[in-house]
């Protein structure tokens, strides 16, 4: 599995930093002073007792990032591109409270300031409470009193996205009137195809799953099979003569060498990034030849049911005919009934001819 | 035949001397097996590029490569024209029809068992196709037996089977597609194919004077005005395709006139939901036009068959034919100022108008020209020779496209073409009608007695009128 190596890398990662860190102790002035000066004006009317939201910046890589919900962007997805940490990267955007979320996606480990802005409701209240949430949960140490400034409010808070379990749905709060959220995550892909893949026993079936090409290429991909609740890991070295994986970019293709039925099932296939892996899964059915022979021969007995009726049809309707005309008839093998409404008028110049 | 008095074009010599064409009855029995036959020949290959994606994927080929499929397909049915006009000739419609739908049916079985593009080309594309040309020739062929009265009608009412089949088949084959994969959608698919044979026996055989064995004296002399023509059942294996026909003013400017039209006709189709997204439209709005257009479609070809039918309009119906080109070439002169999807939405329905309006008359007035007993060679020698551009017409608008970068290009060539087409189908007949006019008033006299003494005669013109004013000419 290679998400816990990748935790204990970052462990390691820390340690190493905690040494070189220069560059994030230049940071840390600016920081807490972005943190620091709407704080300033913390009155003691607020309940909690904490009110400095803490950034652990020592602990955490050294690259920064500051995302604000920003009304004149148009596309609610961001995407943070960074080769290597980069150090003092702080872009600020402004939204103005039209837009209630924005989707982020990120590579690498991060230290990311989100800020909401609001400009509140009817009755501007001179200061409200703001606090953030994590994927339902309370940040602990979030609750700051928000001032009306300008006609706005400002909500920031700086959160160290160092792994997985870092990323997820960071809403801030205010007071009890509005919220605004970031999904933060990995680059997700968009096109899922919800119709199960079919293939027959025996056959070779090919999965694919694709990353949109605009956005950053994945570092590998990863194959998995669910076994009820386990997840097992697909790759040409657990089974070469079964399974070929082939990775290509934003591409990939897990190619599946004589199916059975017990190959069926969903299959998860991972982007991998340095933050998390982004999956999504592709359904394969295996069905038997049987499957679709039945509709096909009830197909065939109703055509051959039609055919012979509508021949016996006619044919009997003739040699009604041949009976009631009472004249020579031409070879009964091939005897077939004139135009109906012409009668026998004409009967007797073309009654000879083949079919 | 009182209102033939009224054409300026008689009917042919077969019309004349045969057994009454029925006009109803069983005939219309013979509608509905028309319908489903060409129905499944003008739907099929178009249907078939839903399951391209899975194939493609399946058989690691390239979409150019599975696109081919179709064309091969499509090549085949018109190419086979001749071969089958023969086989019609010969056997009648009902074998031909059947045995159509027989290999309908095997093909697209066998391709079902394919993993390789090439067998796919084989099965598929090639004797799909065979069927497929068996299908579409003595369908036609039939109907111009069963019908005069109401020839309009019945061929409208026939020609309908493409717009329906399509807006079946498209959802069946999705539908198919989710639960059994390609594979088993191919085989499914063969099996609904081989309704073409029930389409078959339903076309019983109607007089046939075309039998050696049996024939009565008056049938001989019959046998030898069609020496010439390939329905000939001594000479059908010497005159597979009957030259004989190009000799004839009349089906010259049909030609010309359908070249032009089948040149410019596709091309839109092919290239309308790429158009409409490069426009900013998005992708499932862009794909309902086509479905729109293919909607109106269904119901303007019966539509146009009954006014054809009225009295007024089928003396005329060459102008018709004339005048539904030219509406449709017009339409696509304008789609490069459809710019809103409401204007395309428009620019679809009034498409899918002309369309229809088009072909409900394609091979009504290739019947009027020819007559019944003609109409099979001659439906064989336009098909194939309708094959060229069908092929041409819209890699040549797509290379337009690249070279460009502009659609409206694409629109100007194929509304261009089509609307000359249309004038000129306009122009020449008015010139080819009036000299025949002119030619008819002065042997009126004659026209009576000459009758079948003309059948005597060889006669590659289009008209016992028109052919006795030939030869003095």
């Amino acid at each position: 599995m290679q998400q816990p190596h990748r935790r204990r890398d970052r462990l390691t990662q820390r340690t190493e930093e905690r040494t070189t860190m220069t560059a994030a102790w230049r940071q840390l002035p600016v920081l807490i002073l972005l943190i620091l000066a709407p704080c300033r004006t913390v009155s003691s009317k607020s309940v909690d007792p904490t009110t400095q939201p803490l950034v652990s910046i020592a602990s955490q890589p050294t690259d920064t990032r500051s995302v604000v919900l920003q009304e004149s962007v148009d596309q609610t997805t961001q995407t943070l591109v960074s080769i290597a940490p980069q150090p003092t990267d702080t872009r600020s955007f402004v939204l103005k409270g039209d837009t209630t979320f924005k989707n982020v996606e990120l590579l690498n480990p991060v230290n990311l300031s989100l800020e909401c802005v609001w400009t509140g409701s009817q009755n501007k209240q001179p200061s409200i409470t703001g606090y953030w949430r994590k994927d339902g949960a309370e940040v602990q140490d979030s609750r700051v009193t928000v001032n009306l400034k300008e006609q706005q409010y400002n909500l920031t808070k700086v959160f160290s996205i160092a792994s997985e379990e870092n990323l997820g749905n960071y809403t801030c709060v205010f007071g009890n009137e509005f919220e605004m959220y970031f999904i933060l995550g990995a680059p997700q892909m968009g096109e899922i195809r919800d119709k199960p893949i079919v293939s027959y026993v025996g056959d070779i079936v090919v999965l694919i799953c694709k990353m949109d090409e605009k956005k950053p290429k994945p570092n590998t991909w990863t194959w998995y099979k669910f076994n009820g609740t386990d997840r097992e890991e697909i790759s040409a070295a657990t089974d070469p003569h079964r399974y070929l994986t082939i990775n290509d970019g934003w591409k990939t293709k897990l190619k599946v060498k004589n199916v059975s039925e017990a190959d069926s099932g969903l299959y998860h296939c991972g982007a991998v990034y340095n933050i998390s892996t982004s999956m999504t899964h592709v359904e394969l059915k295996v069905i038997t030849i049987m499957e679709p022979l039945k509709p096909f021969i009830s197909i065939l007995i109703e055509v051959i049911i039609l055919v012979a009726a509508i021949l016996i049809y006619e044919r009997s309707r003739s040699k009604k005919k041949e009976a009631e005309a009472n004249g020579p008839n031409a070879e009964p093998k091939n005897a077939q009934p004139q135009t109906e409404d012409n009668g026998g008028e004409k009967s007797s110049s073309v009654r000879q001819r083949k079919a | 035949m009182s209102y033939t008095l009224d054409r300026k074009m008689p009917p042919a010599p077969a019309d004349v001397s045969g057994p009454k064409p029925l006009d109803g009855g069983w005939g219309w029995m013979v509608v509905f097996g028309a319908h489903i036959s060409i129905g499944f020949a003008y739907s099929t290959p178009k249907a078939l590029s839903i399951f391209f994606k899975e194939i493609q994927e399946d058989l690691g080929a390239s979409y150019s490569e599975i696109a081919w499929i179709s064309s091969i397909m499509l090549a085949v049915m018109y190419a086979g024209g001749p071969v089958s006009s023969m086989l019609v000739s010969r056997f009648g419609s009902r074998p031909v029809v059947m045995m159509g739908g027989l290999m309908c049916g095997v093909s697209m079985v066998t391709a079902s068992f394919g993993s390789s593009i090439v067998y796919l080309y084989l099965c598929i594309g090639i004797i799909g196709g065979w069927g497929l040309c068996f299908n579409l020739n003595a369908s036609l062929t039939i109907i111009s037996k069963y019908f005069l009265a109401k020839r309009p009608l019945a061929n409208g009412l026939a020609m309908a089977g493409s717009p329906v089949f399509l807006c079946f088949l498209a959802p069946v084959n999705q539908f198919l597609l989710g639960h059994y994969g390609w594979r088993g959608s191919l085989l499914i698919l063969g099996g609904m194919m081989l309704n073409c044979c029930v389409a078959g026996a339903l076309m019983r055989p109607v007089a046939q004077p075309c039998d050696l064995r049996a024939c009565a004296p008056p049938q001989e002399v019959k046998q030898t005005n069609n020496t010439k023509s390939s329905g000939s059942c001594m000479k059908n294996v010497k005159t597979f395709v009957d030259l004989s026909f190009f000799k004839d003013q009349g089906f010259i400017i049909y030609l010309v006139g359908n070249v032009m039209f089948i040149f410019g006709a596709y091309a839109p189709i092919v290239f309308l939901s790429a158009y409409a997204i490069s426009l900013g439209v998005e992708e499932y709005s862009a794909a309902y036009l086509l479905s729109i257009m293919g909607f109106v479609d269904m119901f303007v070809r019966p539509g146009t068959g009954l006014i054809a039918n009225s009295k007024w309009i089928r003396p005329r119906i060459q102008y018709l034919f004339s005048f539904a080109m030219v509406f449709n070439g017009t339409f696509h002169l304008l789609c490069p100022l459809m710019t809103t999807y409401t204007l395309l939405v428009a620019y679809a329905v009034f498409f899918g108008v002309g369309f229809g309006m088009v072909f409900a008359l394609i091979f009504e007035c290739l019947m009027d020209l020819m007559g019944s007993q003609r109409f099979p060679s001659a439906v064989g020698l336009v098909t194939i020779i309708e094959c060229f551009p069908m092929l041409l017409g819209p890699p040549a608008a797509g290379f337009l496209v690249d070279v460009f970068g502009d659609y409206k290009y694409l629109f100007f060539m194929c509304g261009g073409v089509i609307t000359t087409g249309g004038l000129f189908l306009f122009v020449m007949n008015v010139y080819n009608y009036n000299r025949l006019d002119r030619a008819s008033r002065g042997d009126d006299a004659e026209q009576n007695q000459n009758t079948t003494e003309n059948q005597e005669q060889v006669t590659p013109a289009g008209c016992t009128v028109g052919s006795a004013a030939q030869d003095d000419q």
